[in-house]
């Protein structure tokens, strides 16, 4: 095959082969910043992207396992309190404390009406009292407090036949 | 125009290329475009897992936030008896003695059809259990997270709270009344697992969190609860009867603080109890109040103003012929005064109040107490009892409902009826619920106090706790339900036993009362069925549970005896 007629024959060049003079690459003379550094910038932004996206990735797996380890972390501590709570109650049960108090022998007992004190709540009527009493000085005070504790003191003492 | 051999091959191959591409290009249009919808839902299926997650059922708490019942989370082992039949044996064996189980009975479990046997149903299984079950690498041998029902206190309150099924549905007590509020929802997750297995939890897409059950808060005091079950058990070991019951409560409020009755139930160990002892007689077993029932005919005559305290009746000497059939006393009486009727228990003089008083009148007040209808109590099967209509009384039945006859009661109405002559003749609701909380402490339903109505004025209540009280009294059917340092007012009941239809020497013996009388704080009931031995009367049998529970628990309320013998000093 070769150059030829559209025929395929061969034949022989008459006309003069015209001289064609390419125009010149304008941007074949030095390469330019701007173009270079516009294409290293995309190149990064495309590796940057590309290592971002498979490090995000990789980020989502890892904290994706580190919330499951303490998802059951906190599921193992809610159950172990919860074991830790009915067992608190079991210990705390009046049939348990009992049966401890008679199996170490301590001789716990309910104190008796003798062994209470009784602390009575001022009322309003002591309220409306106090409001117009004198106020009393601090000596006085506590005189009235020293005498009321050496009564029930010696009321106790009567009491137990001492 | 012919071609070249090489070009028809070429052509040859170019075209079959052609067409196994083509057909290649249909069929990845045909799955990715024509059948995406149906393929994307199959490869979703298969990489994605849904998950259920049981939601924690709710605990229930005394009225002081200790635990009654709670939901434990435990591990339990499971097994693909498919595939662990070929070695069931061998597996048996190993596994048998961390299960603690038989192995014989576990090898039948593995060697069976089913791909999902259950090896330690409801066995706390350790930790060290686990693992080592797990580095043995047995092949059909899996592990599953469960719920079991905890009861720290045992037996305690066992009625009252009741207990769960396996599916862990509330069958009776507070676990099948409360069962709305007790139980969680479910949650699910959908996951993705890796190739071990494992889930991938960055690919979980769905999430839906469990929401636990929330707590429900009794007005049971655990304390006053095992004061009330000590005491029954003393008189059931002393006086051996069939049954007993006792029931704690505050008359102003109608909150129950104790209710249990015999025999009795451990929640924890099912298997071991039988229906008769899992019935909460306070609620479901009825009878005949005996002379418990005065009270409403008397503090209905004196209501109404048929009667004074100080009225004279007549009492026979002990034998009163009534439409010819003869009434009797346990002990011959002379004239006696309404009070005195009260406090001697006379059936005559309650049968004369009874006819003074008319049957209309009687059986309103029977009704206006709360016989014959439930007390809509928050527990699940409670009994109306029987109080029969006017329609169906005969002649005799005006002279034998006031003394406790014809007419059946259950523990719990006999004592809400002594709780309304307690609360100045006002009838309240019982009240075993004090509120429901979620588990971050937030209340979501607070129960108050309900009055149901007024039965009788406050200056009846008051005459009857005057009568009441000299019932305890050294001429009372029941000085032995004294209380030292408190003014208590009561009522002894002895109610003979129907067998057959006959009236038989057994006895329901009752004592019902409340104290201090001038300011009702615990009102108690005692009830024992069929007591052996010779004595038998409510008073002597029932009188003495009284006194000791009341004694104890007025120790642990803290509440000030009114005569205050040993008082040591006073601060004010």
């Amino acid at each position: 095959m070769g150059v030829g007629s559209p025929t395929g024959g061969r034949s022989r060049r008459t006309t003069p082969r015209p001289t064609f003079v390419m125009k010149r690459n304008r941007k074949r003379g030095s390469l330019r910043f701007g173009t270079v550094s516009k294409s290293l910038a995309i190149c990064a932004c495309v590796a940057i992207s590309g290592v971002a996206y498979v490090w995000q990735k990789n980020a989502i797996y890892r904290l994706g396992d580190e919330i499951k380890k303490r998802e059951a972390i906190l599921w193992s501590a809610q159950k172990r309190n919860l074991m830790l709570s009915a067992q608190l109650a079991h210990l705390e049960s009046p049939a348990e404390l009992e049966t401890k108090c008679r199996a170490c022998n301590l001789s716990l007992v309910a104190p008796g009406e003798s062994q209470v004190v009784r602390l009575y709540e001022p009322g309003p009527e002591w309220d409306v009292q106090m409001a117009t009493a004198p106020v009393p000085t601090r000596t006085a005070v506590q005189q009235q407090a020293q005498l009321r504790l050496r009564n029930a003191q010696s009321r106790a003492l009567a009491q137990q036949g001492l | 125009m012919t071609l070249a051999p090489q070009q028809g091959r070429a052509l040859i191959v170019v075209g079959a290329l052609a067409s196994i591409f083509t057909a290649l290009a249909f069929r990845l249009f045909d799955l990715h475009v024509l059948q995406h919808k149906e393929l994307s839902l199959m490869a979703q299926a298969n990489r994605e897992q849904v998950v259920r997650r049981q939601g924690r059922r709710g605990s229930v708490l005394d009225v002081n936030g200790n635990l009654l019942a709670e939901s434990l989370s435990v591990r339990i082992v499971t097994a693909d008896a498919t595939i662990t039949a070929p070695h069931a044996a061998e597996i048996a064996d190993k596994l048998a003695p961390l299960l603690k189980t038989d192995p014989s009975s576990l090898a039948q479990k593995l060697s069976g059809q089913s791909h999902y046997v259950r090896l330690s149903p409801r066995v706390k299984l350790d930790e060290d259990a686990v693992q080592k079950i797990r580095a043995m690498k047995l092949k059909g041998i899996y592990f599953e997270d469960q719920f079991v029902r905890s009861y720290p206190n045992g037996p305690l309150a066992s009625h009252v709270i009741g207990f769960v099924d396996a599916e862990h549905k509330g069958v009776q007590g507070i676990e099948a009344s409360m069962e709305d509020y007790l139980q969680g929802q479910s949650g699910y997750e959908v996951i993705e697992r890796d190739r071990k297995g494992r889930e991938i939890r960055a690919l979980r897409t769905e999430e839906q969190g469990p929401q636990d059950g929330l707590n429900v808060v009794l007005t049971i005091d655990q304390v006053i609860q095992h004061i009330a079950e000590q005491e029954l058990d003393k008189a059931m070991e002393q006086f051996k009867p069939q049954a007993g019951a006792i029931l704690v409560s505050r008359p102003k409020t109608g909150e129950i603080l104790a209710m249990s009755s015999r025999p009795t139930f451990d929640p924890t160990d099912m298997a071991a109890t039988s229906a008769d002892a899992r019935r909460n007689r306070c609620i479901s077993d009825v009878a005949e109040p005996g002379s418990t029932f005065k009270i409403v005919v008397c503090s209905g005559a004196l209501n109404e103003g048929i009667v004074t305290l100080t009225d004279p009746f007549d009492c026979e000497n002990g034998a009163f012929i009534y439409a010819g059939r003869v009434l009797h006393d346990a002990h011959p009486y002379g004239v006696l005064s309404v009070e005195e009727i009260l406090f001697h228990s006379s059936n005559i003089g309650a049968a004369k109040v009874g006819l003074k008083m008319g049957p209309t009148r009687l059986y309103d007040y029977i009704r206006r107490y709360g016989f014959g209808r439930k007390t809509d109590i928050a527990l699940p099967g409670e009994v109306s009892g029987i109080a029969h209509p006017l329609s169906r009384w005969n002649g005799l039945s005006i002279t034998r409902i006031p003394m406790g006859h014809e007419i059946a009661v259950t523990p719990l109405q006999m004592l809400m009826a002594m709780n309304t002559i307690a609360n100045k003749g006002v009838r309240m609701k019982p009240m075993i619920v004090k509120s429901v909380v979620g588990a971050e402490g937030t209340t979501v339903l607070q129960c108050q106090p309900q009055v149901v109505g007024r039965v009788i004025t406050a200056p009846t209540s008051e005459l009857m706790a005057m009568a009441l009280r000299k019932v305890v009294g050294p001429d009372g059917t029941a000085p032995k339900a004294a209380v030292p340092g408190f003014d208590v007012a009561g009522k002894t009941g002895t109610a003979q036993k129907i067998e057959n239809g006959q009236y038989v020497r057994k006895y329901f013996s009752t004592f019902v009362g409340y104290f201090p009388a001038a300011d009702p704080q615990v009102s108690i009931l005692v009830s024992l069925d069929d007591p052996t031995g010779d004595v038998y009367y409510g008073g002597s049998v029932a009188g003495p549970v009284f006194r000791a529970a009341a004694e104890k628990i007025a120790e642990y309320l803290g509440m000030e005896p009114q005569a205050a013998p040993t008082e040591v000093a006073k601060v004010s």
